[in-house]
């Protein structure tokens, strides 16, 4: 009775915690969860009823969207131009974020301030700019021009992250490989990088996510069909008079699949690298 | 092995408007062990990493074997290098730890495989060899440290504090070790340490340094036994050398020196001193003062009355705080386990007078050459 008592009051405590922890699932999961089953059930059943679970599993619509909807191509598209843009800034960034990490030469601050600088600019304000440089340099309207401007866009946010983390590296594992006999380019391959593994991971992870969804600078610097990314993609069944429901949520289930299994093989080394430093 | 000559070396980091180093000369013999030894600030860490090539130098030469290698890289000095943090490499395990700095030195698979296994063993490591960093304790992490500067055979061996994150007990041990290993491979080693227990247990000559500058050279026991100067004295020895104030007094006869109520004659007193007259700073161990002198003192002590203010029994030995009666100044003795001093009593201290010191007011260097009695006590 006594324990009974207890057990009620103690849940008693928890429940805000709870209510706002129900509620958020709700919120974030509710619509995955739909989009799911929607993804599973024709446009007809969909505006039969909106919210109904499918009652036949529609497995059929995933490969008409890879290969009838050109799902299949904008697919590859995403992944060329994501897979090369993140492996390029990662690369760039860990060695831009080495440097400021590790040197103090004269305008190292300056430097800083103005890689750091992309990131309160919004990109709708280079949207123009970046537009006519394309052209200039016969880059628009192809996935090399593409990965130019993610590999830009996203470098600010990659050294503030990896430089973060390379100053937690101490100095003397530098001064140790230095006397070792490596050269400073090899201090960067053989002690920053592997050591700076989780925060690169977290680099990685996030600039995946951005650019596997980015679709500003997709729809304004693509143009052919063959050319398209997964975001464009999905423009295809919104048009002026259809809108292909249906199809739309199969093509989000495509897209958000990759990101998924790539956030639950990797969360942990990431929040690891996030929250580096924290506590020592 | 290889004989490493620094001359005039200074160093001046950016903004900062006193140099780190000024003007410091030191030669070390081939296989010395030389101990800098300075308080936290002192700018010995500075020279070993200018030695090392980690710093650059801002004055003077850095020779090694008689190559200046001021504008050498620090991976071409052929120099080794046991750091305050260990600075292990995290990522890898302790053979790739060992073989790190002989794999990029182009050594064969075979060679590196053997130095490594020897190395291990003669550093009692064989069984963690597949270990990362995190997994050993302090004094197993010490020693990969260690392993990886002697695998290499390098020319200069330098050490910048690398007792210093050891316990107590360990530190003992890990130090009779360097010795030991030291001995054996008979490398030139500069070791900065501020700890002068290491500095004396450890150096064949030991470098004592003040803000950046040489305050003395010498082999421990005779930095200890003729200190340069009051900071040496103090700096060497714990409990450190008590320093009073006394009166000198210099005639045709020769001089004396007065501290309270005893007369002390000064022989031989030495001619060239800039000592004039007046006050000078008396300095006397603490093991020099006794409750109750031995038979075998060759001079005749000198008793001073005092006050007992503390008694600090530390098993093998005791240490006793007294007051001077008429000056009020506190020494420290340091007396027999059985001593029967209590504080807040009086009693008398003999002084060893024939040990005694004596060191210039103003300039604070020491006035040497001289010997000591007692002439009289008014006590």
């Amino acid at each position: 009775m006594r324990l009974g008592l207890a057990l009620g009051l103690s849940y008693l405590k928890r429940a805000p915690l709870l209510i706002v922890l129900i509620l958020y699932t709700t919120v974030t999961g509710g619509p995955f969860l739909w989009v799911t089953a929607m993804s599973l059930r024709t446009t007809a059943e969909i505006f039969d009823s909106r919210y109904a679970l499918p009652t036949i599993w529609h497995w059929s619509k995933f490969a008409d969207a890879w290969t009838k909807a050109n799902y299949g191509t904008y697919f590859w598209n995403s992944t060329i131009v994501v897979v090369s843009a993140v492996a390029l800034v990662t690369l760039i960034g860990a060695m831009a974020a080495h440097c400021l990490a590790r040197y103090h030469f004269r305008g190292s601050r300056l430097v800083r301030f103005v890689i750091l600088s992309g990131m309160i600019l919004p990109p709708q304000l280079l949207i123009l700019s970046l537009f006519q440089i394309m052209l200039n340099y016969d880059l628009y309207n192809s996935l090399l021009g593409l990965v130019i401007v993610y590999v830009a866009t996203q470098l600010a946010m990659t050294v503030y992250i990896l430089e973060g983390f390379f100053t937690q590296i101490p100095q003397d594992l530098f001064d140790a490989a230095q006397i070792d006999g490596y050269s400073q380019f090899e201090i960067f391959w053989r002690i920053t990088l592997p050591i700076g593994l989780p925060a690169i991971f977290t680099a990685v992870i996030l600039n995946f996510i951005l650019l596997w969804n980015e679709f500003l600078y997709a729809v304004v610097l693509l143009t052919d069909d063959d050319k398209r990314t997964l975001p464009l993609g999905l423009m295809r069944f919104m048009g002026g008079h259809q809108l292909d429901i249906g199809m739309i949520a199969t093509g989000l289930m495509i897209s958000i699949v990759p990101v998924l299994l790539i956030y639950a093989v990797t969360s942990e080394t990431m929040i690891k690298g996030m929250t580096a430093g924290a506590v020592r | 092995m290889a004989v490493v000559a620094i001359e005039g070396l200074g160093k001046r980091y950016d903004g900062d408007g006193e140099p780190a180093v000024k003007d410091f000369s030191l030669t070390i013999a081939d296989g010395e062990f030389m101990v800098l030894l300075g308080p936290s600030g002192c700018g010995k860490s500075s020279v070993l990493r200018m030695i090392a090539g980690l710093e650059p130098i801002t004055a003077g030469t850095v020779s090694i074997d008689g190559t200046v290698v001021n504008d050498v890289p620090a991976k071409n000095r052929d120099i080794a290098m046991v750091f305050q943090s260990y600075a292990l490499y995290p990522h890898m395990n302790v053979y790739d730890n060992l073989a790190f700095g002989l794999r990029r030195r182009g050594f064969a698979r075979e060679e590196i495989d053997r130095r490594v296994r020897d190395a291990a063993i003669k550093l009692d490591l064989a069984q963690f060899l597949t270990r990362k960093p995190h997994a050993l304790s302090g004094g197993q992490r010490q020693r990969v440290a260690l392993g990886r500067a002697i695998v290499r055979a390098p020319k200069v061996l330098l050490l910048d504090e690398p007792l210093s994150n050891l316990d107590a007990a360990l530190r003992l041990n890990t130090r009779n070790e360097l010795i030991k290993q030291q001995a054996e491979l008979g490398t030139t080693t500069i070791y900065v340490t501020h700890d002068q227990i290491e500095a004396m247990t450890m150096g064949h000559r030991i470098c004592i340094m003040r803000k950046g500058e040489v305050v003395q050279i010498g082999a421990p026991l005779e930095v200890y036994r003729r200190p340069a100067n009051t900071f040496v004295a103090r700096f060497l020895g714990a409990p450190p050398m008590n320093l009073i104030a006394a009166q000198l007094d210099l005639s045709d006869a020769g001089a004396t020196v007065t501290l309270e109520s005893l007369h002390l004659e000064i022989d031989a007193w030495p001619q060239s001193t800039p000592a004039r007259a007046g006050a000078v700073t008396l300095g006397i161990r603490p093991e020099d003062i006794y409750e109750t002198p031995p038979p075998e003192l060759r001079s005749r002590p000198g008793a001073l009355p005092v006050r007992v203010v503390a008694v600090e029994p530390l098993g093998a030995e005791t240490l006793v705080v007294v007051r001077l009666a008429s000056s009020g100044e506190e020494l420290i003795a340091r007396v027999g386990r059985e001593s029967r001093l209590v504080a807040g009593g009086t009693t008398s201290v003999f002084l060893d007078v024939g040990q005694i010191h004596l060191f210039h007011p103003a300039t604070t260097t020491a006035i040497s050459g001289f010997t000591a009695r007692l002439m009289r006590s008014d006590a």
